[in-house]
C-alpha cells in the first residue's frame, strides 16, 4: 500500500545519511588507526558531511511541520513559535546525540586543519567516539532488542502504533485530524535558556573528548610528555565552556524555573559539575608539566584527562538511563537504549584503562578478563558482572601505575607554584569523588543487591548493624541534601580558595616565601576587613563559621588575584587569563554562598490572626493574597492586582509599593494587643507602638460599640509610592501539568525573587445561579475558616426552643439543632444559624442563605458524641475574591555570582588564546 | 618519604573520613511501619500517591499545609501532612519520597521529592484514532 502525502524521500535520505555517518566514522577510525591519514580524513569529512545532512533534514522536517515523523510530532506543534525550533531540535535524545556529534565534528575539523602531529591518534579516538554515537541513531531492531533511536521514524512505524487500525489507511495523514498538529515541545522547554544552555553544555562535553583523545594517543605512542603542549588550549577551552554551560543551567533554574535557587545538588547538576572539577584538576596538572623540564605526576595527569571524559559518559548514562529514579527532579525515563548507553560507557572505560598498560600482552590479559566479567552479565548476574569489570579496570590502573609510572620523579620545592597547584588539584578530585559517591547512591543499591544474603549473614556473624542496612540495598542520600554536601565540600572549598590566593604569587620551581608573604598581606587584610563587615552586617550565627570561613577564603582569592592583575599588568592581556578566571571563580562562589546563606523569605503569612486560629500552621513561608488587598511584605507593600492570560502564561500582576510610615489623625481609634486606643494628635507612626504610646495615644478603658466598630489594627506602615510591578506566572502545560515560573526584580545588590505557589488559572466553576463551592466539611465549636472574604467562626450549637418553631417553619415533633455561626467582614459582625432538622427518622435538608453575605449553608449531619457536625458551605461569585499564594525571597549580593561567571569564562578564553599563541610561537621556533 | 607522598597520605586519610561521613549521613528509606513504630524520629519514606483519596489544600486556611494519602512500598497507607504549599504536579507524580516523622495518626513531612513523568521523554501515545 502506498501512503498518501508522506515525505518518504526525506525518511529514506535521512536513514541513508545516518547509516553513512556511522559507516564513515568506522572507516575513519580504522584508517586513522592504521595510519592512513589520507583515507581517514576523507572518511571523516564524509562523516561530518552526512551528520550535517541529517541535522539539515530534521530542520527541513521541522519547518515543513511534517507530523508523520515521530520526532517532529513529539517536539513541535502549530502553535509553537519557530524561534524555539532549536530547543525543539534538541528536546529529544536523538537531537541531543546529534548536537553532541555536531560539536565533535566542529572540534575535529579544527584538529584536521592544523598540521598537528597528533592527528592520527586523536582522530582515531574521536572517530571511534563518533561511531558509538552514530549507533545511537540507527534505530535497528533485532527482534525485541532496539539498537539506537531513529530520528526519521514515521509515527505509523513506531512500535506502539504498529497494527493500529489507522495505520491501514493510505490517507491517514489527511483523514485523521490528530496528524494535523503535533504534541508540541513541552512548554517548560520553550524559553531562551533552552536555546543556549544545551548547546553550550554539549560543546563542553564534546570538548572533554579532546583531552581524552590526546591522553589515549599519548599512551598509545608511549610518549607522555609531548602531548601536553598541544592539549593545553583544548583543556582550558573545555574548562571554560563546560563551566559556562553548568552556570547557565544554574541561571536557567534561577530565572525561569521555580526551584527557589540556582543550585540544588541535584544529581543531574552534580553529574555535569564532577567532570568539570576533574577536568580543572587535569588542566592544572598539564600546566605543571608544561612548566617543568622533568615531568611529574604523569600518571595523574593522564588519568585525570581520561577520567573527565569517562565522567561525562557516566553522567550521560546516569541522566538518560532512569537509574537515578526518585533522587532527581530532572527525571529522564529509560528510552530503551540503556544497554547501548552502558556499552558505550564500558567500551571507553576499557579503552582508557587498558591503554594505561604498556605491553600489549597485559592489555590482552586485562581486556580478556574484562570481557569475561561481561559474560557474568550475559549469565544474568549484571551487578556482579559490572562490579568485577570495574575491579579489573582498577587492577589494570594500579598495575600500570606500579609498573610504568613509578619513580624517576624529582621532588618539587615546597614553595613552588607547581607543588601547591598539585595539592589544589588533588583537593578538587577529592571533592569530585565525594559528589560522585553521593550521586551514585542509587547505583550502589544495584550493586549491593546480589550481596544482600552475604551481608545479612555478615551482620549476624559480626553484629554490625550497618551491614544489615547495606543488605537492604535501599540506601538513600541524606535527608538534608545541603548538609550532606556542605559538610565535605565547604572545608575543601576553603582550602582550595586559600591555595588559589597563594599559588598565583608563587613562581614555578621555587620562590622566596618571604617576598610572597609580603605580597599576601594586602589581600589578607582586605579579605579580613570585608569578611568582618559582612559578619556584622548580616549577623552570621556561630554555627555558620564554616560559611564565614568560605566567604573569607573566596574574598582572599579574589583580592589576591585582582592584586596580581594590577601589579603585573603590562598592557598585555596574555598572562592575565589565569588570575582573571580565578577572580571570577572566587566571586562566583562568594556570590553563591552569601546569597544562599542570607536569603530572606519575606513572604511570611501575616494575614489577620490566622496563626492563632490553627495550630497546624508551622513554617508558613507563603503569603496568601486576596485580589485588591495591599499587604506588608519585607521592605515593601505588595498588592495583587489582576490575573490575566498571555499566550500560554497566566500572569498574576503584583504591584510593589514603598513602605511609608502610617499617618494617624487625632481621634483615630486603633486596637493594639486587645486594647482600644484613641489618637491624641496627628502623627506618623513609629516602628513600634511602644514608642508612640506615651505621647500619641489615649487608652479607652470602656470603648463604646461605635468606637470599637471603627477601630482598626495598629500598623506602623502603609503603602507609599508604587515602585515597580512583577508578574510571576503559571505556565499552562497540558503535557506536564501547569508549572509556576518566577518573576524577579533585579537590583544592583539584591534580587527580589517571587513565584506563585498556588493560584487559579481559570475562574472556579459555579452553578447557574452563581454559587460555587459545595463541599461538605467537618466542624467543631471554635473552628474558623475564611470563605468569600468572610471570617466564619463556629460560636456554639444550641437546641431550638419551642417558641422559635413557628418562625423557623418547624413542626411540633421536629428535633432541631442550630449551628450558630459568627460571620465577620471588616467591621460588620453578624450571627447566622443554619438548622439541622430531624423529622421522625429522617433528616430534612435545610438550605440557609445568609442574606447580604453571599453565603449559603446546609448542615448535613451531627455527631452528638463527638459534638462535631458536617456542613456544606457555598459562596456566591459576587462576593468571591480571587486569591493566590505567593513566595518572595530576597537574595542579597547575588550579582557577584553572575559577574564571577562572566569573568571566569573571559579568563578561560584569555588562557586558551595565550596557550594557542605560545604554541604557535614554539612551532615557529622549531619549524 | 617524599613530601608528595605525605600530601597523598593526608588526602587518602581525608578521603576515608569523607566516606565515613557520607555513610553516616546516608539515610535509609523505610516503610511507614518503621516510622510509626518510632514517632518523632526523622525518616525517609517512599511510596505512591493514593489517587482515590482527596488531596486537601486550603490556602485560605493554611498556605503551608497539604494533606494527602500515600501508600508506601509495603502497601501501608497513611495520611501525610506536608508542611508546604501543594506542589505542582502532585496528582501526576509517579512516586514520592517523604522526609519527616510520624506524628499520631499521620506522617508529618517537612520535605518531599516527587518523580513526575519526564519533561524530556514525554510518554506521548497517540490515542487510537477512529478508523
Amino acid at each position: 500500500m502506498e501512503y498518501l502525502g508522506e515525505w518518504l524521500g526525506v525518511a529514506y535520505a535521512g536513514r541513508f545519511l545516518v547509516a553513512l555517518a556511522f559507516v564513515s566514522a568506522l572507516v575513519a577510525t580504522g584508517a586513522f588507526w592504521k595510519g592512513n591519514l589520507h583515507l581517514g580524513r576523507r572518511a571523516y569529512l564524509t562523516h561530518a558531511g552526512s551528520t550535517l545532512g541529517v541535522i539539515a533534514l530534521i530542520f527541513v522536517l521541522f519547518f515543513g511541520h511534517r507530523y508523520e515523523f515521530q520526532y517532529i510530532w513529539k517536539h513541535l506543534n502549530n502553535d509553537m513559535p519557530m524561534r524555539f525550533v532549536l530547543s525543539a531540535f534538541w528536546g529529544g535524545q536523538e537531537g541531543g546525540f546529534l548536537l553532541w556529534m555536531f560539536w565533535h565534528n566542529v572540534l575535529a575539523l579544527f584538529i584536521l586543519r592544523r598540521a598537528d602531529d597528533w592527528q592520527r591518534e586523536v582522530m582515531t579516538v574521536l572517530s571511534s567516539i563518533q561511531a558509538f554515537l552514530g549507533v545511537m541513531l540507527l534505530g535497528i531492531y533485532f527482534g525485541d532488542f532496539q539498537l539506537g533511536l531513529d530520528p526519521f521514524l514515521l509515527l505509523r512505524e513506531a512500535p506502539n502504533n504498529i497494527g493500529l487500525p489507522w495505520t491501514a489507511r493510505a490517507d491517514y495523514l489527511t483523514a485523521i485530524p490528530q496528524f494535523a498538529d503535533g504534541q508540541g515541545l513541552n512548554p517548560l522547554l520553550q524559553n531562551y535558556w533552552m536555546t543556549i544552555h544545551p548547546p553550550t553544555l554539549f560543546l563542553g562535553f564534546a570538548a572533554c573528548s579532546v583531552p581524552f583523545a590526546y591522553a589515549v594517543g599519548a599512551l598509545w605512542r608511549r610518549d607522555l610528555t609531548s602531548w601536553i603542549k598541544p592539549v593545553l588550549p583544548w583543556a582550558f577551552f573545555a574548562v571554560g565552556i563546560l563551566g559556562a554551560g553548568i552556570l547557565m543551567g544554574g541561571a536557567w533554574a534561577y530565572e525561569a524555573l521555580s526551584f527557589g535557587g540556582f543550585w540544588a545538588w541535584d544529581p543531574v547538576e552534580n553529574s555535569s559539575l564532577v567532570p568539570w572539577m576533574v577536568l580543572v584538576a587535569a588542566a592544572h596538572l598539564l600546566l605543571i608539566n608544561r612548566n617543568r623540564r622533568q615531568p611529574t605526576a604523569l600518571f595523574s595527569t593522564v588519568y585525570l584527562s581520561i577520567l573527565s571524559f569517562l565522567l561525562v559518559l557516566y553522567s550521560t548514562f546516569l541522566t538518560k538511563s532512569g537509574v537515578l529514579g526518585d533522587t532527581s527532579v530532572h527525571s529522564f525515563v529509560d528510552s530503551g537504549i540503556l544497554p547501548q548507553l552502558l556499552a558505550y560507557l564500558l567500551a571507553f572505560v576499557a579503552m582508557g584503562h587498558l591503554m594505561l598498560l604498556e605491553d600489549v600482552g597485559s592489555r590482552k590479559v586485562y581486556g580478556g578478563l574484562a570481557m569475561a566479567t561481561l559474560g557474568l552479565v550475559a549469565a544474568g548476574q549484571p551487578a556482579l558482572g559490572f562490579l568485577t569489570f570495574l575491579g579489573v579496570m582498577a587492577a589494570a590502573a594500579v598495575r600500570a601505575f606500579r609498573k610504568e609510572f613509578k619513580g624517576g620523579q624529582d621532588e618539587d620545592a615546597l614553595w613552588s607554584r607547581e607543588f601547591w597547584m598539585f595539592v589544589g588539584s588533588l583537593l578538587l578530585v577529592l571533592g569530585a569523588v565525594h559528589i560522585t559517591w553521593q550521586t551514585s547512591v542509587p547505583v550502589f543499591n544495584l550493586f549491593l543487591e546480589p550481596f544482600a544474603p552475604l551481608l545479612t549473614w555478615a551482620e549476624g556473624a559480626t553484629g554490625l548493624a550497618f551491614l544489615g542496612d547495606l543488605a537492604q540495598h535501599d540506601l538513600a542520600p541524606g535527608t538534608d541534601l545541603e548538609r550532606t554536601y556542605h559538610v565535605v565540600q565547604v572545608p575543601l572549598a576553603v582550602l582550595i580558595f586559600l591555595l588559589i590566593g597563594l599559588a598565583q604569587w608563587l613562581k614555578y620551581k621555587n620562590s622566596d616565601i618571604k617576598t610572597v608573604l609580603v605580597k599576601l598581606v594586602r589581600p589578607l587584610l582586605a579579605a579580613a576587613v570585608l569578611t568582618g563587615t559582612l559578619v556584622v552586617t548580616y549577623n552570621f550565627a556561630t554555627h555558620e563559621i564554616p560559611r564565614v570561613a568560605l566567604l573569607f577564603a573566596t574574598l582572599f582569592a579574589a583580592f589576591s588575584n585582582a592584586d596580581y592583575i594590577v601589579q603585573m599588568w603590562k598592557g598585555k592581556l596574555d598572562q592575565m587569563g589565569s588570575p582573571l578566571a580565578h577572580v571570577g571563580f572566587a566571586l562566583t562562589l562568594f556570590g553563591a554562598v552569601l546569597s544562599t546563606a542570607q536569603k530572606d523569605i519575606i513572604s511570611q503569612n501575616r494575614i489577620g490572626d490566622i496563626t492563632t486560629l490553627n495550630e497546624e500552621l508551622s513554617n508558613a513561608t507563603d503569603l496568601l493574597m486576596m485580589q485588591g488587598d495591599t499587604l506588608p511584605m519585607g521592605p515593601y507593600f505588595v498588592s495583587y492586582q489582576e490575573r490575566r492570560q498571555e499566550g500560554i502564561h497566566v500572569m498574576f500582576d503584583m504591584a510593589y509599593y514603598d513602605r511609608a510610615p502610617m499617618a494617624y489623625k487625632a481621634g483615630d481609634i486603633v486596637v493594639q494587643e486587645g486594647m482600644v486606643w484613641q489618637a491624641l494628635t496627628d502623627h506618623h507612626a513609629s516602628a513600634t507602638f511602644d514608642e508612640d504610646v506615651e505621647t500619641q495615644w489615649n487608652f479607652l478603658p470602656f470603648p463604646t460599640p461605635a468606637q470599637t466598630g471603627r477601630a482598626t489594627r495598629w500598623v506602623n506602615g502603609t503603602a507609599g509610592d508604587e515602585l515597580f510591578a512583577l508578574s510571576p506566572r503559571i505556565q499552562l502545560n497540558a503535557q506536564m501539568g501547569n508549572a509556576p515560573e518566577p518573576d524577579t526584580k533585579h537590583f544592583l545588590f539584591e534580587d527580589l525573587y517571587t513565584h506563585i505557589k498556588w493560584g487559579r488559572v481559570t475562574p472556579p466553576e459555579t452553578d447557574e445561579e452563581g454559587w460555587l463551592g459545595g463541599q461538605a466539611q467537618e466542624f467543631v465549636v471554635g473552628d474558623s475558616m475564611f470563605v468569600g472574604g468572610v471570617l466564619l467562626t463556629v460560636d456554639s450549637l444550641r437546641v431550638i426552643r419551642d417558641d422559635e418553631r413557628a418562625e423557623r417553619g418547624l413542626l411540633d415533633d421536629d428535633l432541631a439543632l442550630a449551628a450558630c455561626l459568627g460571620l465577620r467582614r471588616g467591621p460588620v459582625d453578624e450571627v447566622h444559624d443554619p438548622l439541622y432538622i430531624v423529622r421522625g427518622n429522617t433528616v430534612v435538608p435545610d438550605l440557609y442563605e445568609a442574606e447580604g453575605w453571599g453565603l449559603k449553608f446546609r448542615v448535613e449531619s451531627f455527631d452528638p458524641e463527638q459534638e462535631t457536625f458536617e456542613m456544606t458551605v457555598w459562596e456566591h461569585e459576587s462576593v468571591r475574591r480571587d486569591f493566590v499564594v505567593m513566595q518572595a525571597v530576597l537574595f542579597p549580593q547575588i550579582n557577584w555570582l553572575w559577574l564571577g561567571c562572566i569573568l571566569m569564562t573571559l579568563g578561560s578564553f584569555l588562557a586558551v588564546r595565550f596557550r594557542v599563541r605560545q604554541r604557535k610561537s614554539t612551532l615557529r621556533r622549531h619549524g | 618519604m617524599k613530601r608528595t607522598h605525605i600530601v597523598l597520605l593526608l588526602l587518602v586519610a581525608g578521603l576515608m573520613g569523607t566516606f565515613v561521613a557520607s555513610i553516616t549521613s546516608t539515610s535509609r528509606s523505610v516503610g511507614f511501619a518503621v516510622a510509626f513504630a518510632d514517632p518523632g524520629t526523622e525518616y525517609k519514606v517512599s511510596g505512591t500517591l493514593v489517587t482515590d483519596m482527596p488531596i486537601e489544600y486550603d490556602p485560605q486556611h493554611n498556605t503551608s499545609l497539604t494533606k494527602f494519602h500515600m501508600q508506601d512500598r509495603e502497601g501501608v497507607v497513611h495520611e501525610v501532612w506536608l508542611e508546604k504549599a501543594k506542589p505542582t504536579g502532585l496528582e501526576r507524580s509517579e512516586s514520592i519520597d517523604l522526609y519527616g516523622q510520624a506524628n499520631g495518626t499521620h506522617f508529618r513531612a517537612t520535605e518531599m521529592l516527587m518523580k513526575c513523568p519526564s519533561k524530556y521523554n514525554e510518554q506521548n501515545h497517540l490515542v487510537e484514532a477512529d478508523a
